[in-house]
Parts: C-alpha cells; structure tokens; sequence
C-alpha cells in the first residue's frame, strides 16, 4: 500500500517510466491502481526514432508489471515523511 | 405460442408463449379447452365480436399505428442470451412435437404471420420503444439470405454454420422442415435445439460458438432481469420470435406479404385478436398439418388476388418490403431481452419506427459494417447483470480502500494535509468513488447522464466496499481463496494491498539474536561493573578514553554495536510513531516507553548508546520529535547525559581538527545537520525552561566528565560550550537585577567557571584551528555545501568563520572576573593581532576590481573580533586596539 499510496501523491505531475524493454515514456501520470498500473496522458518518448510507432500515442496504459523505473522529480517527494510512512509500515506488518 | 404446435399437454407453456401475456392468459386459458378448429380461429381473421379483455388490445399493442407497417424490432442477438435456456428448450419441445406431426415448414410460416402483425401493431408500446435495435442491419442480413444477392457470410462462415446445424440435428430429431425459421440470425445461438434441425440452406450471422456457450450465461441474467419489465410472459414469449425467420423459405414469404395486406383491409380492432387465437391453433396439433396446408393456400391466395386489389399505399409498401416482414418478429425479442438486461439500447431507437425501405448498394454495405461493430459491441453485453458488475466493482474497489486510511495510506493522506496546508477538502471515499468512475469508464449516468446519481452509486459502491475490506482480515482465507480463485482473476486475501507479496522473506529471527547478544554483553558488562568499575572511576575512564573515541566503531562498540544502535534508532522512531498517532488521534501520549527506547540511564554499556544515536543522522533528525513528547526531567536527565559524554560524541571526533584534520564533505554536511538540529533543541529548551542550577549542572557534567580541551577544538563543542555558560551569563545578569541570586548559587557558579577555565587555561589557543585545517575546509565546503566556512561573493574569496570561536571567547570573558580576562588575552595575544593584520592585509593585497569583496571580509573579521574585544571595553579599528568609548 506505501507504494500506491506514493504514487498517488504523483498523480498529475510529470514523471519519465522506464519499461523492462528499455522503452522510456515521459507523460502526466493520470492514475495508479494498487498493482502499480499506470496511466500516462500526453506521452512522448525519449527515443522516437526507434519506438516510431509510439510518436502516434498520445495516453498509454501501462501494466505495472512491466515497469522498471519510474523518474521523479526530487522535489515530488516528501523523504522524511516517506521514511516515515516506510516506518509505519514496516511496524505494521511486524505487529 | 400457437405458432409453434403446441404441445396440448402443458398448457402452461402454450399460454406463457404468448407475446403480451396479460392478454393471452385470459383467453388462452378460456379457449385451451375447446378443441381447436381452423376455420374458427384463423381465417375468419378480424371477424370476431369483441371478446372480454379486447378493451385492452389497444393499450397492449397500440391503436396510433399504420396497419402493416413494418417496424425493425432490433437486433435480437442478445436477447437469445438472456431468454432462458429452459424456456426455449420447453418451447423447443413443443414445436419440435408440433413439427413432427406437422407437414412441411408451410406450416410454421402459417403460425408465425399472426403474431408478427400483432406486433407491428404493437410498435406504439412505448416502454418497449427504446428497446429496439438496429433493424436495417437485420434486415440485410435477411434480405440477404433470403435473396442470396449479397455475399455477407464467408464460405467458412456458412460451413461452420453447416456444420453445426448439421450437429445439433441428432439432437434435436427433427424433420428440418419444420425448424425452418429457426435459422434467423440474431438467434442463432439460441439453444442448440433451435438450430438443430437446422435450416440448412439460410446462411446466417451466427455468432460462433454461441449455441453452446450461451446456456451458461443464462440462468444468472435472467432472473434478475426478468421483473424489470414484462412479468410472466417474458420467458415464454422469448421464444416465439425464433420460428419467425421461416420466411426465407420463400413461400412463407408471400404469405406474409399476403397477411399483412390483408390486415389491413381489416379493420385495426380486428388485428389484436389474432394473438388470442394462436394458442388454438397450437393445441389442435393434430390439425396442424391441415392448418399449415390451409395457410399455405391462403396466401398464395391472397399474394395472387389481394395485394393489388388493396392497392392503397400502406399495403405496397408492405410488398415492397416483403423481405424484412420477417425481421420485426425476430425482433420482438429484444424488447423482452433487453427488460431482462437491463441494457440501454436506445440509440438506434430511431430506426425502429421508419417502414423498411429497399436499400441500395452502398447502404447495404454500410449497413453491413455496422452490424459488424454492432455484433462485436453487443457480443458480450447483458453477459452480467448489474448486480454482477456492482460485486466485481466491489471487490475491486475493497482492494485499494480502507477504512483506516491514516494508516494504511499515510503518505498520500500525510503528503496531501501538508501540500494543503491542512485542509482536507474531500473525503477519501468520495474521492475514490470519483476516481474510479473516472478510470473505469463508466458511462457516466448511464443513459440519463446522471452523473450524481452515478456518483453516490459509487460512494455506496466504496462504502460497501470498505465493510468488505474490514471483514477480509476475519475471513477464513482458505474458502475465500479457493471460491474466487480464477473467477476473478488471481485473488487472495492474504496478499491484498495491507500484505502485498513480498519478493523478499526476511527471516523474523533477528530480534532473537540480538536478545541473546545483548543480554550477553550486558552480563558481562555488570560482572565489570560489579567487580570494578565505581560510578566515578568511570566516568574518570571515560574522559580519558576520549582519544580513542576518535575510531568511531570503538565507540560503537563500546555502546552495543552498530547494529544494536541502528535498531535502537529504529525502535525509537517506532515509539515517535506511535506516540504522534496517538497525538493525532486525541489519546493521552505516555512517553515511559519512548524513554526506555533511549536507553539514556542505562549503564550498561561504557558508552551510553544514546551517544550513539546521534552518531547517525536518522538520529540526529528524529531528536526534534523526541522532545516534543518528553517532560522536562527526561530531557534535562538527556542532556546531562548528552553533555555527559560529548567526548565519546562521534559529531565532536569529527568535528575536531585534532582528531579529523581532513573533514570530507559529508562530515561537513553531518555537522551542519547536527548544528541545525540538535543544537537548535538545546539552545531553545535551555532558554525557554532551563533554572540557572540546571545549567550549571549541565555545564559541570561537561567540565567534569570530559576532556574539555579536547572538545573545544571541535567547532561543534565550542559551541556547545558557549551555549551553556553565555545562558548561565545571562540568567545570572537577569536574576542579580532581581537580586535573587542566592549565594549558593553565586559561589557554585564561581566554582564551576573556576573549574572550567583551569581546564581550558594554557589551551585557550587551541581553539583557533590551524591554517591548513580551515584551508581544507574551505576547499572541501567550496564544493558547493553550506559549511562552518563564509561563502563571499565569489567562491575565490571563501574564508573559515571564526565568528563562533570569538563567540565562545567573548562569553568566556564576560562570565570571568579581570584576571580571567587577561589571562584570555595573553594566551590569545597572537590570535588577535594575526586577525587584525589579515583583515589590514586583505585591502592592500587584492586587486582594486575586489576591493568590495575585501571589504567585506575586513569588517567581518574586525566584526568578530570586536565581539570578544568589547567585552573588555576594547575595540580594533582599522589595525589598532583602543579603548571602547
């Protein structure tokens, strides 16, 4: 739940998913479910030549299965209150 | 009904069958009785006095209408679906018993004209109205088979169709004649039976594997559908649009043509009657073949005389259209259908009500394209009810709500409260509820755009969901497993999103081991303490050991280990945790557990491990939140020991030119976080709450315990130092002018400064660092952090900040009598002129375009100076020392 919980807060902003088949989207993050499935609204692509076929999409759906990264920007993140939200769940499952 | 041959024996079936039932109950029931004569019940067609619940005719089937308009019923496909399975195997039975007796397909055609005329004469019942679908699309498909002009089907199509006709045959047992109009596309997937006998030769549309699959969808739509709309008859009228397709057989056509014209000749009243009379028909089984006969010949009759003789433009429009006559039968299913789906489709209500006009080409085509993504829309719709979709969106929904979102979804409620500012605008539920019609493209209303009412569906929809969440962790996990297992996709309860799978399993053992190590190491440490180790010797042990405190693991160790101290950290973060959340939630905080967490009396390590916190910056950062659930006692008991032990403080090791004279940027960074915070706490508790004898205590367990020399050669303990005596300087100023400084507390006072200037007297120029360490700083701070060093305007000019060094001489002398002074000012002799000459040095060295720069460096040294200068009633100016006027 910390990371859909996370990735809410995300939610509008810009963030740069990076796929485990090396595609690299940048696009407004629309939604997130509790699978880490994304939704991208205006994507672009960081590397058109080579994924063409993606320079026709404009929001993609993206099971969170296949993501390897997401890219934030530092000042979407709250670290002291991630470490604590990290805390409250490790707590949690420990109890 | 009648048109299928009834079988006399369950009358109950022949009554349900019929379209509208409320009439049909009545009169079918009076009729079932008398055995059943041609004559009587068909051709004398409109001729009959008006029977008991006729009045109601017009409201059942609409009295507004043109005699034999053709109306498209809609597309009927779904409807098969959703009519029971076991309706129409009943249905089927009966017919096939019907058809057995019966001669050719002749027959059925017979049968199916009148109630399809009845029906068109139903187009005005408006509830149904927006039922209807798509009638060209059906009408070309039956224009189609029935002309064999157009090729919509591929010749793999019209195999497997064969094919599976030809399968079902066995089955079903039928003669194919009589099974004739079964073959009409929208049902075709209707039970296996229906298609069984199978009429071969019709091509149609049928969906693939429908017939099989189809039964099982069945049972759930239907009775939840069912008393949406047409009470009883639904199940039973559900089947009597299937035979309707017998019109492709080609007579049955003509006959048709012919029917409706001859309604029209008749008057409107006449027309309702016919469906009452159908039931007859059907009983008298054994005369069907005759009647099929009959009917046969009527029409041809009528197809060869009548229709031009009607001559009136409604009857040539009926001809003209003489290939979709059968398509309002067929489609009459929908209506009921669609009752029992619960499924919009009124938007190609338009259609419904236009006469068929023959289409062209290009119409036809396009007509085509789009029953192709009708077919393809409509393929699984009305699969699930509305109560099935609301449950899968419950138990979607129960996996990412909670109805302890404090917890379980603290970041993003925690993140959103600060972002703004406190205010939390909307509940979590609306906004679930919101964001998940968004996500799931939910039609929004549906089909009134009701978007509100869509809305609080959902919020219930969450609120339901939310109960689902609580009761989750109560239920059996085995039996909910294995229920939902593969139903809906891969569910278990034990890795919902409170437990999500964890692709590491970390073993719990930990907390074992270090029960075991640290008791162990406590055991040991109390045999020490027992034989040898008095409360003084220790703390004599302690200062001495100073030195080797510079190895920061030694110290460590000597206060449980590095992991003992990183789980303490971790438990005292757990116990702030704990404590906030009970703040938030209004509950007394009882902070007993936190201060054991601290583990500040505890002596059973050489160095308290809450030194050791503060060793690593998470302890450093947490300190803040640990003062604010701490009374004052426990957090003057923590500073004694904080001040205690600076020795052993890593913060002081590394900050020290003695023990660190090379600081990494890192270090730098640690201090500026410890000065930043921990520092910050004590200067605000010691001005806020501290009495003059709590700082004295403080100050003396510093003097006392420590090397204090040592610690004035770290930035971080210098100004620690400064801090305490320049607040025990000033609470003594604020008291004498309230004389209340009583004598004790003067000459304990006197005491304590006396003991710690001896400890620093001969040392006082050590605190000055020496040039190569402040260079290094520079350098390593120029980096770009924000260090001890003062950034000027260009990074060339970065020079090391002595104001704290002046500082703590400046509350060193203005707490000491003259002697104090003047020794102060022997030892730092050096010091001061050094300072004054760099600060003359700096404008004549730099070149005239930094002069500015210079400048401000000169004043800022002549600043600090004159901080520990006017103290004394002196101050430098411009290279000299004069007395302060």
């Amino acid at each position: 739940m910390l990371f859909f919980s996370f990735f809410k807060t995300l939610v509008d902003q810009e963030v740069t998913v990076e796929l485990k088949n090396d595609i690299e989207l940048k696009g407004t993050l629309k939604s997130v479910d509790q699978f880490l499935n994304l939704k991208l609204d205006n994507i672009s692509c960081s590397d058109e030549t080579k994924y063409p076929h993606l320079s026709s999409v404009r929001n993609i759906f993206i099971r969170g299965s296949t993501v390897r990264y997401v890219y934030l920007n530092k000042n979407m993140v709250d670290t002291n209150l991630l470490q604590d939200a990290a805390r409250r769940e490790a707590m949690s499952s420990r109890k | 009904m009648s048109f299928f041959g009834f079988d006399t024996s369950r009358p109950g079936h022949n009554e349900g069958s019929g379209r509208d039932s409320r009439k049909k109950t009545s009169s079918n029931a009076k009729r079932a009785e008398n055995p059943v004569d041609f004559e009587e019940t068909y051709r004398g067609l409109g001729d009959y006095e008006n029977e008991e619940d006729d009045y109601l005719n017009d409201e059942t089937f609409g009295n507004a209408t043109e005699l034999g308009a053709d109306f498209d019923f809609g597309y009927g496909k779904n409807e098969a679906e959703a009519g029971g399975h076991i309706d129409q195997q009943t249905v089927n039975r009966s017919y096939a018993s019907a058809a057995a007796s019966a001669g050719p397909g002749v027959m059925n055609t017979g049968y199916h004209a009148g109630p399809a005329h009845a029906m068109d004469d139903g187009m005005d019942f408006t509830p149904m109205e927006s039922l209807w679908t798509n009638q060209p699309a059906i009408m070309s498909h039956q224009q189609h088979h029935q002309l064999q002009q157009h090729q919509a089907l591929s010749m793999e199509e019209l195999e497997r169709q064969q094919h599976q006709q030809m399968q079902q045959h066995g089955y079903a047992n039928m003669p194919p004649p009589a099974h004739m109009g079964y073959g009409y596309p929208p049902q075709a997937y209707l039970p296996p039976n229906v298609n069984s006998a199978g009429y071969q030769n019709i091509p149609q549309g049928m969906p693939q594997g429908l017939p099989q699959g189809m039964p099982q969808g069945m049972p759930q739509g239907m009775p939840q559908g069912l008393p949406q709309g047409m009470p009883q008859g639904i199940p039973q009228g559900m089947p009597v649009p299937m035979p309707m397709p017998l019109p492709m057989a080609g007579p049955p056509q003509q006959y048709q043509q012919s029917h409706v014209a001859m309604q029209q000749q008749h008057p409107p009243a006449s027309a309702p009657q016919q469906p009452p009379q159908m039931p007859e028909v059907s009983s008298g089984t054994p005369q069907s073949p005759e009647v099929g006969q009959q009917h046969a010949a009527s029409p041809s009759q009528l197809v060869a005389g009548k229709p031009p003789a009607a001559g009136n433009a409604a009857s040539a429009q009926v001809l003209r259209s003489a290939h979709p006559a059968p398509i309002p039968r067929t489609q009459i299913l929908t209506p009921d259908q669609d009752l029992r789906e619960g499924t919009p489709r009124g938007s190609r209500r338009g259609s419904m009500r236009k006469p068929q006009e023959p289409l062209s080409q290009d119409e036809f085509r396009r007509l085509q394209v789009r029953q192709a993504k009708v077919d393809k829309i409509l393929r699984h719709s009305g699969v699930m009810t509305p109560r099935d979709k609301d449950f899968i969106t419950r138990y979607q929904l129960s996996q990412i709500v909670t109805d302890d979102p404090y917890n379980e979804d603290f970041y993003f409620q925690v993140y959103k409260i600060i972002q703004r500012g406190g205010i939390v605008s909307e509940s979590n539920k609306g906004l679930i509820a919101r964001a998940y019609l968004e996500h799931s493209g939910h039609r929004l209303g549906g089909r009134y755009k009701r978007a509100d009412v869509a809305l609080q569906r959902m919020q219930s929809q969450v609120e339901k969901a939310v109960t689902v969440a609580k009761e989750r962790p109560q239920k059996n996990r085995e039996n909910l497993d294995g229920a939902k297992e593969g139903v809906l996709g891969k569910i278990s309860s034990a890795r919902n999103s409170k437990a999500p799978r964890r692709q590491l399993q970390i073993p719990l053992q930990r907390d074992d081991d270090d029960d075991v190590t640290s008791s162990a190491i406590e055991d040991v440490v109390q045999t020490l303490n027992g034989v040898e180790l008095s409360a003084s010797s220790k703390a004599r042990r302690r200062s001495s050991y100073a030195f080797r405190s510079v190895d920061q693991r030694a110290v460590l160790s000597r206060s449980g280990g590095r992991k003992f101290v990183l789980s303490l950290i971790e438990d005292v973060y757990a116990e702030v945790l704990e404590l906030e959340a009970q703040l938030r939630s209004g509950k007394e905080t009882d902070s007993s557990h936190l201060w054991e967490s601290l583990h500040i009396s505890d002596d059973a390590y050489e160095v308290s491990p809450f030194i050791s916190i503060l060793s690593f910056d998470k302890g450093v950062k947490i300190m803040p939140r640990i003062f604010n659930f701490l009374d004052k006692d426990q957090k003057l008991k923590l500073l004694y020991c904080f001040f205690s032990e600076l020795s052993h403080l890593n913060i002081i090791v590394t900050s020290s030119y003695k023990t660190n004279s090379d600081p990494t940027d890192s270090q730098l960074k640690k201090l500026e976080l410890f000065q930043s915070v921990f520092l910050k706490i004590i200067v605000s508790f010691l001005s806020s709450s501290a009495e003059f004898l709590e700082v004295l205590g403080l100050l003396l367990a510093l003097v006392k315990n420590n090397n204090v020399s040592f610690i004035s050669t770290s930035k971080i303990g210098l100004n620690l130092i400064t801090v305490l005596i320049s607040r025990a300087a000033l609470i003594k100023q604020d008291v004498s002018r309230g004389n209340v400084l009583s004598s004790v507390e003067a000459s304990s006072w006197n005491e304590i400064y006396d003991k710690l200037f001896t400890a620093l007297e001969t040392k006082l120029a050590v605190v000055f660092p020496p040039d190569e360490y402040t260079a290094k700083v520079v350098d390593t701070s120029s980096t770009g952090t924000v260090t001890s060093a003062t950034v000027g305007q260009s990074n060339k000019h970065q020079f090391y900040d002595q104001s704290y060094i002046w500082q703590f001489l400046a509350s060193l002398a203005l707490s000491g009598k003259l002697n104090h002074q003047r020794v102060i000012i022997d030892e730092i002799r050096e010091e001061i002129f050094g300072t004054i000459n760099r600060a003359e040095q700096l404008m004549s060295t730099v070149p005239v375009e930094e002069q500015q720069i210079a400048l401000y460096q000169r004043d800022k040294l002549y600043q600090d100076l004159n901080l520990f200068l006017n103290v004394m009633g002196l101050v430098a100016r411009d290279g000299e020392i004069s007395e302060l006027k």
